[in-house]
């Protein structure tokens, strides 16, 4: 039987994977070629990709009998349906398909990064080290996921916002100019910004607690931990700034992209160029 | 001169009550830390710490974050913080607690803002009363020269949202601080059966005051029947003025405390228990692999260089050294003795199990959690609790028709505060 489910796993992981890859193309043709009916498209492809998606958790959680959220395969995972999830949600709450064409290819593009550089030995459910066996490790990793894809589509929007601003003295109409205006995309990516810091905040002190429990210290300044408080300190620079400078718009975009980018170090750089005591992913 | 002296501390003032000055500090604190994940560290990597060139090393680039440059940005932050704090302390008060409604219209909030009119001013006044209740707001008002004017509030307990975060930011950095100057970190290596005094473990930090022992019962590695490992498990008993206290299992993530002393399984080995005889004195050695043991007034070391455990028997490679030279090695299994140089007899009784433990005592450790979670309750109280404040004046005009202006402090978002508003102001026209 285990075999089976496994099986039915890698069928639902290739399904997520052309899901989110016919979304990605649907909502760029669908921006490009102005018709909504072929965003529509790009929002079921969205749906079935994170229908797939949930399923592929769910059995990786009964073929290896504890929360998926072990290795580097099973952290983009959760990663994807964390920024696939919240994206539905801000499309559905905001009315807004066009945020689609910037968030879906992060999603694909992660996969794909498994795809590329995970062989079958790294993506199967492996036995965990007894330091892994905690049941702070489902708070921990789920709250780094939820920041991270709250991040990762404020990165979208932040994008989407400096596109516009640098078409916005031409007068044409095109998929740029059919973007929500300025305010909407500067106002939502601190909306997802103010979301995910609390999160991020939560993960780093449930960490901070299990690292407590697990090696007797609840920081040893490790490189994950060094980066998670840089990309923290990044976030917490731009609601200040935001807040007692007003700083709106490019600046507050550009912060955006920066703080993103110290995401990612933190989730993939450090492990590849900095190892240190958070070996698993 | 005294008015120069004020000039200087106003100054000093101004620049720790400065948001900037705070966010140049934590830029600064980013940088070094940052800094201090490429460069090796001594704390986590001694061998590549050592490998730095001297004069990085001189300067403090392998201690990072010991370095006195590191905790002087620390405390420059905190009193920023706490500077900060101290001068908001008291407009959040009033704002919150004693907000003074304002008296003209031109002063309302101009960005979301509402004209509700009516013929009677006194209806349309217990009117707007009577929906603020109902919306959970809380009024202050102000009767004055035949205005009535108000301030709504609600959630207003998150305008204490960034005072929290901010205050709980300090306490963390105390409660670091506190396991810094105090209490102990240390490791131990004992097999089963051993009784080891707390004062003789492996100290790296800090200075043991307790005096108690230690008593390893038993130690285990299970293996689950899948072939994964389930865990590594310690029983062990503290031993006070020779009577038991307290006996408890540990294993990974499960630690145990003893008047603030935690033991942390950390690592597990395989051992071999040996009995030498030297010159007619027997000694009774355990020793983990790759352990070394000098039997006191002798000048032999024992090694035991490798060793391979079985079911029914166990394999140990053993080395024997003088100050001077190897004298001997060899191979036993369980039970099997040698005998070096004609003088010494050496026995390997039997494998045993060697439990790893970090030992800590960090008297700060609560204070570190209290200010997380002020941190998390601060960081809700911003972003999950947002305050809604609106302001209004009532009048009544020359033609009696009763004239009331309404106006939206707006704050971070402009979005959520709007709709909300509309939605108040629309039951209040129905």
């Amino acid at each position: 039987m285990g075999t089976n489910l496994e099986n039915w796993e890698v069928i639902l992981f290739y399904i997520m994977v052309g899901a989110y890859f016919a979304s990605t193309v649907f909502y760029w043709i669908g921006m490009a070629a102005k018709k909504d009916f072929i965003a529509h498209l790009g929002t079921f492809g969205a749906i079935l990709g994170l229908i797939a998606n949930t399923g592929a958790i769910i059995l990786r959680w009964v073929i290896s009998q504890r929360p998926p959220l072990t290795n580097g395969y099973e952290f983009i995972l959760t990663f994807c349906w964390a920024i696939v999830f919240i994206y539905l949600f801000a499309e559905f709450r905001y009315k807004f398909k066009a945020l689609g064409s910037f968030v879906m290819p992060v999603a694909f593009l992660l996969l794909v990064f498994i795809i590329m550089s995970m062989g079958p030995s790294e993506r199967v459910a492996a036995a965990i080290p007894p330091a892994l066996k905690s049941k702070w490790l489902t708070f921990h990793v789920a709250t780094a996921m939820l920041a991270y894809g709250a991040f990762a589509i404020s990165l979208g929007l932040a994008l989407m916002y400096l596109i516009k601003v640098k078409a916005s003295n031409e007068k044409k109409d095109n998929w740029i100019s059919r973007l929500p205006n300025e305010t909407v995309l500067d106002d939502l990516s601190y909306k997802m910004i103010c979301f995910a810091f609390p999160m991020m905040t939560l993960c780093i002190v449930t960490g901070a607690i299990w690292a407590n429990y697990a090696w007797g210290t609840y920081w040893s300044w490790d490189p994950k931990e060094t980066w998670s408080l840089v990309t923290w300190i990044i976030y917490a620079a731009y609601l200040h700034a935001r807040l007692m400078y007003g700083w709106k718009g490019k600046r507050a975009a550009w912060l955006a992209v920066i703080g993103f980018a110290a995401v990612l170090f933190t989730f993939f750089g450090v492990n590849y160029f900095l190892p240190g005591l958070h070996s698993y992913a | 001169m005294d008015n120069r002296s004020d000039g200087l501390i106003d100054k000093v003032w101004d620049i720790f009550s400065s948001m900037k000055t705070g966010l140049v500090l934590l830029g600064l604190v980013a940088i070094v830390s940052a800094i201090g994940t490429l460069i090796p560290q001594e704390s986590l990597d001694p061998e590549g710490a050592r490998a730095v060139s001297e004069i990085w090393r001189t300067l403090g680039f392998t201690r990072v974050y010991n370095s006195p440059v590191f905790q002087f940005l620390l405390g420059l932050l905190c009193i920023n913080l706490i500077v900060c704090s101290v001068q908001r302390f008291g407009g959040i008060y009033k704002m919150t607690y004693k907000p003074e409604p304002i008296q003209e219209q031109a002063k309302l909030p101009q960005k979301v803002k509402a004209t509700v009119t009516g013929s009677q001013a006194e209806e349309l006044k217990q009117k707007t009363l009577a929906l603020f209740k109902k919306k959970g707001f809380h009024v202050t008002e102000l009767e004055k020269e035949g205005k009535w004017c108000f301030t709504a509030q609600k959630h207003r307990s998150g305008n204490w949202g960034s005072f929290v975060t901010h205050i709980a930011f300090v306490i963390l950095i105390l409660g670091a601080l506190i396991g810094s100057l105090s209490g102990f970190k240390g490791y131990m290596m004992a097999s089963e059966g051993s009784v080891v005094p707390i004062q003789e473990i492996e100290i790296s930090k800090g200075k043991v005051q307790e005096n108690f022992m230690v008593r390893i019962n038993s130690v285990e590695d299970r293996i689950l029947p899948t072939g994964e490992r389930d865990n590594w498990y310690t029983n062990l008993s503290i031993i006070e003025s020779g009577v038991e206290v307290l006996q408890g299992t540990l294993s990974v993530n499960h630690p145990l405390t003893y008047k603030g002393v935690t033991f942390y399984q950390s690592s597990y080995a395989t051992g071999a228990l040996f009995n030498l005889e030297v010159e007619g004195k027997e000694y009774t050695i355990p020793l983990h692999n790759g352990g070394i043991y000098n039997p006191p007034g002798t000048h032999l070391y024992l090694v035991l260089a490798g060793m391979k455990t079985g079911a029914e028997n166990s394999v140990i490679l053993y080395q024997l050294y003088n100050e001077k030279s190897q004298i001997g090695m060899g191979q036993l299994t369980s039970g099997e003795s040698d005998t070096i140089d004609d003088t010494y007899k050496l026995t390997f009784d039997k494998a045993i199990a060697f439990t790893g433990l970090q030992v800590k005592k960090d008297p700060g450790v609560w204070v570190v959690w209290l200010g997380s979670a002020l941190l998390m309750v601060g960081l809700v109280l911003c972003f999950y609790w947002r305050p809604v404040r609106i302001a209004g004046i009532l009048e009544t005009k020359e033609d009696h028709e009763a004239r009331l202006d309404l106006g939206a402090h707006t704050g971070k978002l402009y979005t959520g505060i709007k709709e909300e508003f509309e939605k108040l102001i629309e039951e209040l026209k129905e």
